[in-house]
């Protein structure tokens, strides 16, 4: 909120302007241009200086509050990688600065996926790991020498203050310069991208979005421009985009709907011609460089929709040509028509098949499991975005309203996110960007009109119309209508009119409203999105804080306790924390490329012991590790997710493990002394619970309440026979049990046949009347004769 | 969530169940009729068993023919289901269709059999192993009383040997009646793999034909005057139409098919709002979409109020308007939030 205030009163204030340029100088050159372009479209006079001063404070300010409020969990906890997915990147980028770029790319890990082993350098986006490698190789040459974890940890906020630049300069060329620096500040605090970009959260969105915006910038300047320089960095930073993230398909999907519709608008130009043809033809090539994309460009169904847009493209440039050639306009426009429909109908069905493809694959069972691959809640929408998604729509409508080429790109963007984010709450970032930039011009589209009243009636009138005017064309320059200027001599009058009460009243109403943004983005932020998941913390009701290390103390046994080849099995949310924090195999991690093994882990863990017994010595099995959060009713752990594994396991097979089996005949999952014998017996439930029923966590509770589930356990006399218990960790949240070798004598599952001895032939005979009599005599027995045929 | 969507399902069928007890204490007994037995001599028997095997087969492969659910009545079944030399399996939906019966998990499951039925009886894997058959409550009330049911729809299944078990009654409380479900019953049943094809539905994409075709003729008609195309409110009003779909939630709704509000049933009081921040009635995105658009309204007038070239006096209630929307529905919209999102501190205007 401080930059709506430095706008407000930044014309006060005269003494900073040596400060000023300090700050100017020290942020990349690209703002510096576009403060100096508006500032030279002024006439070099003293408000442009002013004008461009104030942008670069409150940019600089965006990306110091950006960069500032992702840093709740490193102050909290301690500067450490979160969750899951960043341990895998941190785990390559440590391999990549340890053994080089080259190693990294052919790097086949062995510790992964056991006994299949997993080629990382062939499925990784390796942008990520190279920006952060390439960060660490140069601070290390000015000998500034930082450890590559805190290169990683601090990768996303940093990241996230370019993400407010290149939205600036996007919103800019947009709109004007006040929604600019309205929406990089927008961008800079709100939690739905936050939620990816927190300080620790080394993961490939924390980048990618920053190469979104930026792809999305350059292509608006090359539009307008129609230049090739703008072109060629639009095609290198969608370079830099596929090299860091999978959602470079939403780019190469947006720009040719909206070359597309810029057609069907008949908005058609050289500069259109010009910056999509090269776009296509570079952004492919560069595209194909990335070793996971190869050549999915030109074979896959999301690519096919820029194909069919170039061809178009070409088709209606040499129809454009024939037309000053010929002269049967009626014949042209007839075929004309023809093209443009059966184009359309391709990019249509195009479009159509690809999202029926996305739809789909939501009711896989692996990846309907993960939580973020939900549709969204209303709720969720108003969590990451508060007073901006009630808002965007009001600049969509200005934007159309005033339409032109680069706001038709705004609006399709607007339009299609928004329909993504719907379907999936992961995609809700996508969406946030162009929330912000929307936000920001209806918002500065009221202050325009609503602040700077007092301002304009001290100025004489002559210098405030000219500095209105000149603004104003600043902003619209490239408008092709001429309703702006209408606009102007209008506001002129209406300025007059409405009063500085009611003025005043509306932006202080509005600037409450923002502050109330700010306010409910740092909440979130702080207790939301900070916490790293690897180390949970507690409030006791005096306010103290208790850390729950469990995680790390678990890995750290592991590491130290086992042997350095030990294979562990994990449900596979965990395989990444193993690889990264114990160095040890692992079987399934979170890169759930193969269902079926990753079903044959669900299935161990689902069977009972001598089941999951056999399939454990199959796959070489040493340790399993099992989350339980039972004793402080964490509600992540492995009996929660344990349906899942039910779930996924049936998936492959449907003969030994059947859902149903697990519920109580009311279809109930229940872990007390009502839930289904399968359950109290299957593998999961053991380790979960061994030893369990004898701790008595509460005066209040029997021994052996579950907390998490609010249920006492119905299975309390758990013995094993195959594995024994290695290691709990304080909280009992991470138990390892070890898979005991074969033994040396197997004890038989049945009786030893008894043999029961024959009646001794005891003679009845007296002594007197005794014969010798034959023993083993051959008896004979009467039989029939055999027929003769 | 599955759970929700049953709660309608079970009224339905506390209904039909009420419905169904008071029918068959009318009933007449009078109307069931014994099985004819007749005695033969026994050294026929064997060969008479085959040949009248034989004979219940081709008859059920005919049937099977013409449609894919055989329709039964007490006749039928005892013949061809009850009576003992069978080598097939039967899956039986005991139901009630008849539209007096007012029975609309009936229909649903029905539709949900047929498309099981169909899937089966034009795969390539049709055998004569299974078959699929429904008993209609008015066309064989007695077959209900025989096996002593009082509620529709039921699955049972009726093994090729042996009395049909526990498990032969398929548990539609627990596992629904989607037409997957039942074909994973059925294959746990008798081992027969069936994999569902439903009939690709055609009416999205003939609506958004019929649509585009009137929308060309439109065109067509007015060919000479295609300034409406240029409209910029129709196309910015639909496309803020889209936007607030979206972002209040329907898409969830389409995917999860939550009901549009929830009565408690001790109290009867209707609640539109859902307690949890993780889950959404109908009506609730409903209210959600129409404060977003108040908001988005507010926000447009306020523009309007300062650039428009109207009185002073239209502007000035225009721009109140305007602010007012804003703060009323956004303030609304947080109580709302808060009072879903448990533990959200912060509060505007109201509670």
């Amino acid at each position: 909120m401080a930059e709506h205030h430095a706008v407000s009163d930044g014309k006060h204030k005269a003494s900073t302007n040596a400060g000023g340029s300090v700050h100017g100088n020290s942020r990349p050159g690209a703002a510096g241009g576009g403060g100096g372009k508006g500032g030279l479209s002024g006439g070099l006079t003293q408000p442009a200086g002013w004008q461009s001063l104030l942008s670069f404070s409150i940019l600089f300010l965006a990306c110091l509050a950006g960069f500032s409020s992702r840093l709740f969990a490193v102050i909290r906890f301690e500067s450490i990688i979160h969750e899951f997915d960043p341990w895998f990147n941190y785990r390559s980028t440590h391999h990549l600065t340890t053994n080089g770029f080259y190693e990294f790319l052919n790097w086949f890990d062995e510790r992964a996926w056991y006994p299949l082993g997993r080629i990382v350098g062939g499925t990784v986006y390796p942008g990520l790991m190279v920006t952060a490698g390439l960060i660490h190789y140069m601070l290390n040459l000015l000998h500034i020498t930082v450890h590559i974890r805190d290169v990683c940890v601090f990768l996303a906020p940093v990241f996230s203050g370019l993400t407010a630049i290149s939205t600036f300069l996007l919103t800019r060329e947009l709109w004007n310069q006040g929604a600019g620096l309205l929406a990089a500040c927008f961008i800079a605090i709100v939690p739905g991208y936050i939620s990816r970009s927190v300080a620790g959260s080394f993961d490939n969105e924390g980048i990618a979005i920053f190469a979104l915006q930026f792809t999305y910038y350059l292509w608006v300047k090359s539009v307008k421009t129609g230049s090739v320089f703008w072109t060629i960095g639009c095609c290198l930073s969608y370079f830099y985009m596929v090299s860091a993230w999978g959602g470079y398909v939403f780019i190469i999907n947006l720009i040719p709907l909206h070359v597309f519709v810029l057609m069907l608008m008949q908005r058609y130009s050289r500069r259109v011609y010009i910056a999509y043809s090269t776009f296509y033809i570079v952004g492919l090539v560069l595209s194909m460089q990335i070793p996971f994309v190869g050549f999915q460009p030109i074979r896959t169904s999301e690519h096919m929709a820029a194909a069919g847009v170039f061809a178009l493209l070409q088709a209606y440039a040499f129809l454009q040509y024939l037309k000053d050639r010929l002269t049967r306009q009626e014949f042209q426009t007839l075929f004309f028509l023809g093209v443009s429909l059966a184009a359309g109908v391709v990019f249509l069905t195009v479009i159509y098949l690809t999202y029926t493809g996305l739809y789909a694959k939501i009711h896989i069972p692996i990846i309907a499991s993960v939580s973020e691959h939900q549709p969204t809640t209303w709720v969720s929408f108003f969590f990451d975005l508060h007073i901006l998604v009630c808002t965007f729509p009001a600049g969509l409508w200005f934007c159309i309203k005033n339409i032109n080429d680069e706001r038709v790109f705004v609006a399709l963007y607007a339009i299609s996110a928004v329909y993504f984010a719907g379907v999936m709450v992961r995609l809700m970032l996508t969406l946030t960007p162009v929330v912000c930039m929307l936000s920001a011009v209806a918002f500065s589209s009221v202050f325009e009109h609503y602040m700077g009243d007092d301002t304009k009636r001290e100025k004489p009138p002559a210098e405030d119309s000219s500095d209105e005017d000149d603004k104003r064309n600043s902003g619209n320059l490239y408008d092709k209508a001429g309703k702006v200027r209408k606009h102007v001599s209008e506001q002129e009058k209406a300025e007059e009119g409405l009063g500085p009460n009611i003025k005043s009243i509306v932006t202080m109403l509005m600037l409450m409203l923002l502050m109330m943004f700010a306010v409910h983005c740092t909440w979130v932020t702080s207790n939301a999105y900070s916490s790293p998941s690897v180390v949970l913390a507690s409030y006791n009701h005096d306010g103290t804080r208790n850390i729950l290390d469990d995680f790390r103390e678990a890995y750290y046994w592991l590491r130290q306790n086992t042997d350095e080849h030990a294979r562990v099995m994990s449900w596979w949310d965990y395989g990444y924390q193993i690889a990264g924090m114990a160095n040890r195999t692992t079987l399934v991690d979170n890169n759930t490329w193969n269902n079926s093994h990753i079903a044959l882990v669900g299935k161990a863990m689902s069977s009972n012991e001598s089941a999951a017994y056999k399939i454990m010595r199959s796959l070489d099995v040493d340790y399993v590790l099992i989350i339980f959060g039972g004793v402080i009713g964490y509600s992540g752990d492995d009996i929660n997710k344990f349906l899942w594994m039910v779930r996924i396991a049936e998936g492959e097979h449907p003969k030994d493990i059947r859902e149903s089996d697990y519920f109580t005949p009311q279809g109930e999952f229940r872990v007390d002394k009502a839930g289904s014998p399968t359950l109290l017996n299957c593998l999961m439930y053991k380790m979960s619970y061994y030893r369990f029923g004898e701790m008595q966590l509460d005066f209040r509770t029997p021994p052996g309440f579950d907390r998490t589930r609010n249920a006492e356990i119905g299975n309390k006399d758990i013995k094993f026979q195959h594995l024994e218990e290695a290691f709990t960790s304080e909280h009992w949240l991470v138990r390892i049990y070890k898979v005991k070798n074969l033994d040396n004598r197997e004890p038989l599952d049945h009786k030893l046949r008894s043999v029961v001895p024959k009646q001794k032939y005891t003679s009845k005979k007296t002594a007197k009347r005794k014969r010798g009599h034959i023993k083993n005599k051959l008896a004979l027995r009467k039989g029939k004769k055999l027929q003769k045929k | 969530m599955c759970m929700n969507g049953f709660v309608c399902c079970d009224f339905m069928f506390l209904f039909v169940h009420s419905d169904f007890e008071c029918i068959l204490h009318n009933i007449p007994l009078s109307h069931i009729f014994d099985i004819k037995t007749f005695s033969l001599p026994s050294h026929k028997i064997q060969t008479l068993g085959q040949t009248l095997l034989s004979e219940k087969l081709t008859q059920m492969m005919e049937w099977a023919s013409k449609r894919s659910v055989i329709r039964m009545n007490g006749d039928k079944f005892r013949r061809f289901v009850k009576a003992p030399p069978r080598n097939y399996s039967v899956v039986i939906m005991f139901t009630a269709l008849q539209p007096q019966r007012q029975c609309g998990v009936c229909r649903q499951a029905d539709e949900e059999f047929q498309v099981l039925a169909n899937s089966w009886r034009y795969s390539s894997a049709f055998t004569n192993k299974v078959f699929f058959a429904s008993v209609d409550f008015d066309e064989g009330s007695d077959v209900f009383q025989m096996l002593s049911m009082n509620s529709a729809p039921t699955f049972l299944h009726f093994p090729s040997k042996g009395k049909p078990r526990r498990s032969d009654t398929y548990e539609l409380q627990v596992r629904g009646f989607a037409a997957e479900q039942l074909a994973r019953w059925v294959a746990d049943r008798t081992d027969v793999q069936i994999r569902v094809i439903r009939p690709p539905n055609y009416a999205g994409p003939l609506l958004l034909g019929f649509l585009l075709a009137v929308i060309g003729g439109l065109a067509y008609l007015r060919r000479h005057n295609l300034e409406f195309l240029f409209n910029k409110n129709v196309w910015a009003f639909s496309a803020l139409c889209f936007v607030l779909i979206m972002t209040s939630g329907q898409m969830w709704n389409h995917i999860r098919g939550p009901p549009y509000a929830h009565k408690n049933p001790s109290t009867g009081q209707v609640s539109y709002i859902h307690g949890s921040s993780q889950a959404q009635f109908v009506a609730e995105t409903h209210i959600v979409l129409l404060f977003n658009a108040a908001i988005t309204m507010g926000m447009v007038l306020l523009c309007e109020a300062a650039t428009s070239d109207m009185d002073i006096g239209k502007r000035k209630i225009m721009c109140v308007a305007g602010i007012g929307l804003v703060m009323l529905f956004f303030s609304w919209l947080l109580s709302i939030f808060r009072a879903k999102y448990h533990g959200y501190p912060y509060s505007f205007l109201m509670g």
